[in-house]
């Protein structure tokens, strides 16, 4: 449902019935979503997840797989007229990501934005953020690890069960890292100060899905994004 | 036949082809965690190689992307028309 709502919120941002909208929101259940480009077969065990009650979808954004685990992340998105961003792409990136970088040093931590769409903290990938561009709308989304299972992780991730190995788990646990390895705070604090990050310095009112919203979401989410059309069709 | 390679891009991304050929292209697909923009127009670079001599050289394959890239206004990031190129030829041997 989640990139349902994206779009839909898309849409009515551009049709003038929706403010720019900001969401924070998790993911129930567990998710795997991937890159408009990766092919679902190749990144995705499906098996696994199935086994695990994790469901997967195809993205409208480009970028990587990612694990959005329900109590180990915290995804967002960045709905808003064009123009209210750099220009470019790759400085939009810079621009969008300063505010999680804001947000992580509310808790303490020391983030860095790493070109193209990564943030750091000790070299360590915290964050993954994807970002399109449609007729005069960005909408951009992304990923702040609050735990991480790397094991589980490698399991819904198309590696086969042998390359699993103590060596990889450890590879992939030097070259990421999340919030918890930092900070004692509860995901709803890494939240409210994501939240702090991101609005600093501009008005906004908290608010929900209009009810048309909630209608388009729910129809994008039925045609597309719960089809396997969309989600394997590469 | 059937072919697949996989090249990471130089300060880039992950970039695999995934192809099937005789003597000319039949089908290729373009794989990646890259970015297109718009997304779309990346099915107009997969189009490029259909019936496409399976001995076109890597320059020239370069030179077609680059021209519909230009004539498009397709912005890449994280991949370029060289690496689509390189990894395509890579899936053909």
């Amino acid at each position: 449902m989640n990139m349902g709502i994206d779009e839909a919120v898309s849409e009515s941002v551009r049709s003038g019935s929706s403010a720019p909208t900001m969401r924070f929101y998790r993911w129930d259940p567990s998710a795997v979503s991937i890159g408009r480009f990766q092919s679902m077969k190749k990144e995705v065990n499906t098996d696994t997840c199935k086994e695990l009650g994790v469901e997967w979808v195809r993205r409208i954004t480009g970028g990587g797989a990612v694990y959005h685990d329900l109590n180990g992340e915290i995804t967002y998105s960045i709905i808003a007229p064009e123009g209210m961003f750099p220009k470019g792409i790759r400085e939009s990136y810079s621009f969008i990501c300063g505010w999680i970088i804001k947000g992580l040093k509310g808790l303490g931590i020391e983030a860095q934005f790493v070109p193209i769409n990564d943030i750091i903290v000790e070299g360590k990938k915290i964050s993954g953020n994807a970002q399109t561009r449609r007729k005069g709308i960005l909408l951009q989304h992304g990923t702040i690890l609050y735990d991480l299972d790397v094991k589980k992780m490698f399991s819904l991730l198309n590696v086969s069960k042998e390359k699993i190995s103590d060596k990889m788990v450890k590879s992939a646990e030097e070259r990421v890292t999340c919030v918890r390895r930092y900070s004692n705070a509860g995901i709803e604090e890494l939240c409210k100060n994501l939240m702090n990050g991101f609005t600093e310095g501009k008005e906004y009112d908290i608010g929900k899905l209009s009810e048309e919203e909630q209608k388009r979401a729910k129809e994008l989410s039925d045609s597309v994004y719960s089809s396997d059309g969309w989600n394997f069709s590469r | 036949m059937e072919g697949y390679a996989e090249y990471k891009v130089p300060d880039g991304k992950l970039v695999s082809v995934k192809v099937t050929y005789s003597d000319r292209i039949e089908s290729l697909q373009i794989l990646g965690d890259f970015f297109i923009h718009p997304e779309e127009s990346l099915t107009d670079i997969e189009n490029i190689f259909i019936n496409m001599d399976v001995n076109e050289t890597e320059g020239r394959i370069t030179e077609m992307i680059r021209g519909i890239v230009i004539a498009k206004k397709i912005e890449m990031i994280g991949v370029t028309p060289e690496a689509i190129a390189k990894t395509t030829k890579m899936a053909i041997k």
